[in-house]
């Protein structure tokens, strides 16, 4: 394992704790008492992740994609993917009436939901592992997993955009 | 006074035409049925058309330009005093009402198709070819509006399609046979439609497939290489 890896892990690690920490979403065993507040900030934090991830995305799209502009983004996903799973407490769903395409599976199949999550947070750090190594070609595989845990967990527990 | 049967649209127009009408909604469908692979592919179909249509409304058949349909207010105004009267002069290709329903049908287009470029769906793994040109909230946004603006499409074949049973019904004339062959049956006195050779034909159908295929391919400003 080289140093700058080393780094980049100590890195990402001290700022996704700090994040955590800082985070109002991180510990939330039971629904928060504003949960307006609490449900526009996960969505909020969904977008930055999705945000993050077109980052890496349009980085490759460039002649020299760099690899300081890709570690910024796989940390954020990285930092957020291994939030998601406290994200969900029971009675921030859509029976609240608040605008959220969380759907009801989420608390009706929750251990699907947990496994999906944990796909996410793996393909995740895998990619933000890659990123902080230095490695474009690792970081290049770890898009089409990191978009498929997205994808195949939206598929059944968020609602389609519609017109 | 003697009819005669004259070209009045073009193949390029028939098929131009015809195509939209089998691909609004095959892309409507491959989009319902998240069929993306296919619904990207006929949106670029669908773009190529529509570059070509516009290029043909410029340097095309005399029916098929815009200098020839796209008429003012005024024309417009007495066009509409004349809708109902069985004496008026028939008119050669579209009427000035239908001129800007053509307009605004091929604006429609050209904004749904060219939104799609920059369209994104959440996961990122279907984006539009343009969408690494936006920020992540613009792209959101114009995908949006390419949603939207679809129904604004529809509204609009719908009104063409009154219009055009409003013809037949009231007016007793059929506009969809001669825009299936082309023909038309037309009094002597009134001269028949100049055609556009094929090879501007062929020039515009070649522009038109290179800009779409630049799209496509993201708009690259040198030739694209294939990463290693």
């Amino acid at each position: 394992m080289n140093t700058k890896l080393m780094l980049g892990a100590a890195v990402a690690a001290v700022l996704g704790s700090a994040m955590i920490v800082g985070s109002g979403l991180a510990q939330a065993p039971t629904a928060p008492a504003d949960k307006a507040a609490f449900m526009k900030e996960r969505h909020h934090h969904f977008h930055e992740i999705g945000a993050a991830f077109k980052g890496v995305l349009d980085e490759f799209k460039k002649s020299d994609p760099s690899a300081a502009e890709l570690q910024k983004y796989t940390a954020v996903m990285d930092n957020y993917a291994q939030q998601v799973p406290t994200w969900f407490p029971v009675g921030t769903g859509p029976e609240t009436g608040i605008k959220t395409q969380a759907l009801a599976t989420i608390w009706q199949r929750p251990d699907e939901f947990k496994k999906d999550a944990a796909a996410l947070a793996a393909a995740a750090h895998n990619i933000n592992v890659a990123a902080q190594s230095g490695n474009l070609d690792a970081v290049r595989a770890g898009i089409a997993p990191l978009g498929g845990a997205c994808k195949s967990c939206h598929e059944v527990f968020r609602a389609r955009d519609e017109h | 006074m003697a009819d005669r049967r004259i070209r009045l649209w073009d193949l390029p127009v028939r098929l131009t035409h015809w195509s939209f009408v089998a691909l609004m909604p095959a892309l409507w469908w491959t989009w319902k049925s998240e069929n993306m692979f296919w619904h990207v592919r006929l949106g670029y179909i669908a773009l190529g058309l529509v570059i070509f249509r516009v290029l043909w409304g410029v340097v095309g058949s005399s029916p098929a330009r815009f200098t020839g349909f796209v008429k003012g207010p005024f024309a417009v105004s007495r066009y509409l005093r004349t809708l109902f009267s069985k004496s008026a002069e028939p008119i050669v290709g579209h009427n000035p009402m239908g001129g800007w329903s053509v307009v605004a049908l091929l604006g429609a287009l050209a904004g749904e198709t060219g939104l799609g470029l920059f369209t994104s769906d959440t996961d990122g793994l279907n984006a539009g070819p343009l969408n690494y040109k936006v920020s992540d909230t613009l792209g959101e946004t114009l995908t949006h509006w390419h949603g939207a603006l679809f129904y604004a499409l529809l509204a609009l074949i719908a009104v063409h399609l009154l219009a055009i049973t409003f013809y037949l019904v009231v007016k007793r004339e059929n506009l969809i046979g001669p825009m299936i062959t082309g023909a038309r049956r037309l009094p002597e006195s009134i001269a028949a439609p100049r055609l556009a050779p094929v090879w501007r034909l062929a020039v515009c159908f070649l522009i038109a497939m290179g800009l779409m295929w630049w799209a496509s391919a993201g708009l690259p400003l040198r030739f694209p290489h294939a990463h290693p």
